[in-house]
């Protein structure tokens, strides 16, 4: 007991010190997934609301696959991407494996089926009288979808929410891509994986803490928009 | 009086509803009412009319032009604009919802401003411009809708039973938009239940009956043809 006491107290001094080395960490962990759900809400959010709306044939069969691919596991994509970013993989040539971008890529690719199915879920729900109103006032079909996606806004903002707490709270992409190099790509999750092994539990702690802050901070705002 | 809207040959069919009307010529300024029983097809000939919906066989002239391509049946829609019946407000401020197709239109602000307290106050609801659509009552909703219509000056007006459950004492108020919007070369047409509201706008009735013209009230020949009231004062 007295351990974890004494490991929590150096934790809380770590983050209250402004220690550079947790900072850095949060930072990169911040930086790559802020990226990541930026890119993915990019993909996801026109996908969503096309899926949405459209009618056509095998809608079902996309559906059903979107909700598969939102509980793929981290280190299948990890492994995936290691295996097209590697040296001699198809994008190799790029240089990316091993680089804040590697895992701005994978972290997307775990983010854009979850964006993209609570996007539809907005926009399959939302009121059909906003795209006809629209239309009525003189919007073309584009502008109206815009408009769609306004009022939808809460929804769209609650899927990128959640497609945030995803990438922030991954390990396997970001330790298999990434590479947990520090100052470059350690993140919160990586750090904390290697930290303990090593048996510095207090600065895995300190992590800790800032990674629950910031998914109970996530968790909130959800919270909030769905109150709407 | 020049026609503003004709239909010619015209059929929609969903499911097991059928709308045909053979021809009709709808005349620039005029008011005309659309009557007949629920699921006789007045919306659907409205949202046709509005360019939602496309007609399966047939055509709609616009002032005597065929209307074909999407392009074209958007561009016309900046000139015919529908209430629905049960209208929707856009989560924003009132004057964000009648700015919403100036803007569409590149309509200047100044303009817009004048534009929408004048409509407003034609409404009865002038001073609601900073309001938030979400916390209007029923009754002001349609009137904002109405308004948001008018604002816009367009060549065709249609609306869905605008004063279906409006309060009785607005009713007059909003009557009187529509024949001063008729007088002012709008073409009004109004699907309704009301039976003496041809009467009091003084528009010619429209008849439907399970998707089809039927026979006014007392006539003996099937037509969807005009009979005109007369305006009351």
């Amino acid at each position: 007991m007295g351990f974890l006491f004494e490991s929590f107290q150096h934790a809380i001094s770590l983050i209250l010190s402004f220690d550079r080395e947790v900072f850095n960490t949060v930072w990169t962990s911040l930086y790559t997934s802020t990226v990541a759900i930026l890119l993915a809400a990019a993909v996801g959010v026109p996908f969503g609301t096309f899926l949405g709306l459209g009618r056509f044939a095998g809608r079902r069969a996309v559906l059903t696959l979107l909700n598969t691919l939102m509980a793929l596991p981290t280190v299948v994509v990890g492994l995936v991407l290691f295996g097209l970013f590697s040296r001699q993989g198809p994008l190799g040539s790029w240089g990316f494996l091993f680089t804040p971008w590697a895992m701005i890529a994978g972290q997307m690719v775990l983010a854009t089926p979850i964006v993209a199915n609570y996007t539809v879920a907005a926009v399959a729900g939302a009121d059909p009288r906003i795209m006809t109103t629209a239309l009525t006032l003189g919007a073309s079909r584009l502008r109206a979808m815009r408009q769609l996606l306004l009022e939808t806004r809460f929804g769209i903002i609650a899927a990128i929410v959640a497609g945030f707490g995803r990438v922030i709270a991954e390990v396997g992409v970001a330790m298999m891509l990434g590479g947990n190099i520090r100052g470059y790509t350690r993140t919160m999750t990586t750090a904390i994986a290697l930290e303990t092994s090593k048996g510095e539990f207090a600065f895995g702690l300190a992590l800790g803490i800032v990674l629950l802050t910031v998914a109970l901070v996530v968790n909130l705002f959800l919270n909030l928009l769905q109150q709407r | 009086m020049e026609p503003i809207l004709s239909i010619h040959n015209l059929e929609y069919r969903r499911g097991d509803f059928t709308l045909t009307v053979e021809n009709q010529t709808f005349l620039k300024g005029r008011i005309y009412c659309l009557t007949g029983p629920n699921g006789a097809g007045k919306s659907t000939l409205l949202h046709l009319l509005a360019l939602l919906l496309e007609p399966d066989r047939g055509e709609i002239l616009f002032e005597g032009t065929l209307l074909k391509g999407a392009a074209e049946r958007q561009r016309l829609r900046q000139r015919i604009t529908l209430v629905e019946q049960a209208p929707f407000l856009f989560d924003t401020t009132v004057y964000d919802n009648l700015a919403f197709g100036l803007r569409l239109r590149d309509v200047g602000s100044d303009l817009q401003r004048r534009r929408i307290a004048k409509a407003l106050q034609t409404v009865g609801l002038d001073g609601f411009e900073s309001r938030r659509a979400r916390a209007l009552s029923g009754g002001e909703i349609r009137r904002v809708a109405l308004a948001r219509a008018m604002v816009l000056r367009p060549v065709v007006l249609l609306l869905d039973e605008p004063t279906d459950g409006l309060d009785r004492r607005i009713l007059p108020l909003f009557e009187r938009c529509l024949t001063a919007l008729s007088d002012e070369g709008v073409t009004v047409i109004v699907a309704t239940h009301d039976a003496d509201q041809p009467g009091r706008l003084g528009g010619d009735i429209l008849r439907l009956d399970g998707g089809r013209p039927a026979s006014p009230a007392g006539a003996s020949a099937p037509a969807l043809s005009n009979e005109p009231t007369e305006k009351s004062s």
